[in-house]
């Protein structure tokens, strides 16, 4: 029995829901995963991603036009299984092959990783795009390296528009991985999400704020006196351009962690537009909403994309996809 | 008839208590669970499937229907071993050992030292190169599993604990030795196996409470 709305059907219930509401995507059961019904006539290479739920609308809500092909949902917060990563591949690779977008974490590494070992013995050509944008991991001593999180989107959403022009699969790698390498994230929490068992999964007192949490309640390195949100802005946007190799534009990403208002987002928005003016950083394009959230967070993460020109015109192509804002040009 | 993988269950079986133990001080105590449950789906299903290769099968059990992390890099050795089998090399087993070490070092990214499973394999792997009879292969992987008692852990499930796990070997590596033994000794009924893997095995030195 779970404190939050759910079930003890776990993810099942959400997923047929999703199915019900978007008729649009396919929902496949047994192994579980999710196709588009609206491919693009063009694309030669199948785009699959997949992770823990308790991010939606990642990864199902990207399945659609200019977006994913298929999207494999895992139990809240855990990797899904191979099988389902090889079902969906099958069922959505073209004439090249297959391109799986895979967030930095053991489980969907290996996950992921087994499903192309056994789709390349059937002959199927895939191969990897990893996301690790996440700044606050960049330091650690062990070998896991960043962790993937809301540039995951960006990265998506550019090799969905590159994958509708027709790029094979070499191509579509040295796009993604690039996109990849240019987009970094911090995130910060004021309070954490609640537990399947009830209870926040850490406690932070009103005036402290976890600066760097993990989109699964991972602890930050730092947990620090909150700051005024201006200055916290400020604080998140310099560490993240120091991180480019070239920051004159960058597309801004502002992501709620699941629990943090419209209002709120807009504010930081606006406060990240301002900072980025005074630093001499053209703002190529922002977007805001809750993309990649964890359950039910109160916080955001900011992701800066320093893209190349050829990577905003896919970043600016029209989708149609569940989880993808409508923009009116 | 008498299999592998009849053998390993009954091994397997025989380790369960002792698996969880080491698994309890290195990770999160599911490997012997995950490692009995798979081998007995297999054979379920080698029993119904008389016609197709044991090792192909248990390799679709571990690969589709095992839980974990483990489990499916288990069946993607018993996928090489299979495939090196049904090539009809008599030295498939070198083949395979080596295919398959290669295949969980792409997937799990994880090398020699690493505290995994990987630590029995590879040694084992190459020591089957040099052409030893199979028993010398899986005493080779059974004396290299016991060897990461003195590991430290930077990957896999033991990278959480650190230190905590110092003192009992790596679950994994050991369930490699259970393995390789199980194919080794075709000698050795099902009914002993059980007993006689046991008796190769230390207990934690400081019982959990």
């Amino acid at each position: 029995m779970s404190s939050l709305f759910l079930t003890d059907d776990g993810v099942d219930l959400a997923l047929r829901g999703f199915a019900r509401v978007h008729p649009q995507v396919s929902l496949h059961a047994d192994p579980t995963y999710a196709t588009t019904n609206d491919r693009h006539p063009n694309r030669r290479v199948g785009l699959v991603s997949g992770g823990g739920s308790g991010h939606e609308p990642l990864h199902v809500g990207m399945v659609g036009r200019g977006l994913l092909d298929a999207a494999v949902p895992g139990r809240i917060f855990a990797s899904p299984h191979n099988r389902q990563v090889l079902e969906a591949s099958r069922r959505v690779a073209g004439p090249e092959g297959v391109l799986h977008i895979v967030k930095n974490y053991t489980g969907d590494r290996i996950n992921f990783g087994i499903a192309a070992e056994r789709l390349r013995d059937e002959g199927i050509a895939v191969q990897r795009v990893l996301v690790d944008d996440d700044i606050a991991t960049e330091n650690a001593q062990t070998a896991t390296g960043r962790r993937g999180t809301a540039g995951t989107v960006i990265v998506e959403k550019v090799l969905g528009a590159a994958a509708d022009e027709g790029h094979g699969l070499d191509d579509l790698v040295e796009v993604g991985a690039d996109v990849a390498r240019r987009s970094r994230s911090v995130a910060v929490a004021r309070r954490a999400q609640t537990t399947l068992s009830g209870g926040p999964a850490f406690t932070l007192a009103d005036d402290e704020l976890e600066y760097g949490v993990g989109i699964h309640g991972e602890r930050a390195a730092e947990t620090i006196p909150r700051p005024p949100l201006d200055v916290l802005v400020g604080r998140m946007l310099d560490d993240l351009l120091q991180r480019h190799e070239e920051q004159r534009g960058v597309v801004l990403l502002v992501n709620g962690l699941g629990a943090t208002t419209q209002l709120e987002l807009l504010t930081i928005a606006e406060l990240a537009a301002e900072h980025l003016g005074s630093r001499r950083v053209r703002l190529l394009d922002v977007l805001v909403g809750t993309f990649v959230p964890a359950l039910d967070m109160s916080g955001f993460s900011l992701t800066t994309s320093a893209m190349t020109s050829d990577q905003l015109h896919y970043w600016r192509a029209e989708a149609d996809a569940p989880g993808w804002p409508r923009r009116p040009r | 008839m008498t299999h592998a993988i009849q053998r390993a269950t009954a091994a397997a079986l025989g380790a369960h208590v002792i698996l969880t133990e080491y698994d309890q001080l290195s990770g999160d105590g599911d490997f012997g669970d995950n490692l009995c449950e798979g081998l007995q789906r297999a054979v379920r299903q080698i029993d119904a499937r008389p016609h197709e290769d044991p090792f192909a099968v248990t390799a679709q059990v571990f690969l589709d229907e095992v839980g974990g992390t483990s489990g499916p890099l288990l069946g993607l050795l018993f996928n090489e071993l299979a495939k090196a089998r049904a090539s009809g090399d008599p030295r498939w087993l070198s083949t395979g050992l080596e295919a398959g070490a290669a295949a969980i070092q792409r997937v799990g990214e994880a090398q020699r030292g690493d505290r995994t499973l990987l630590d029995a394999l590879v040694p084992a792997a190459e020591a089957a190169k040099a052409d030893i009879a199979p028993s010398a292969v899986a005493d080779v992987a059974l004396r290299a599993a016991l060897d990461t008692a003195a590991f430290t852990a930077r990957r896999g499930r033991s990278s959480y604990v650190g230190a905590r796990a110092l003192g009992v070997p790596d679950p994994g590596a050991v369930g490699i030795a259970i393995l390789l033994w199980s194919i080794a000794h075709e000698d050795i009924a099902p009914e002993a196996a059980g007993a006689a893997v046991t008796a190769l095995l230390p207990r934690p030195a400081s019982p959990l409470r």
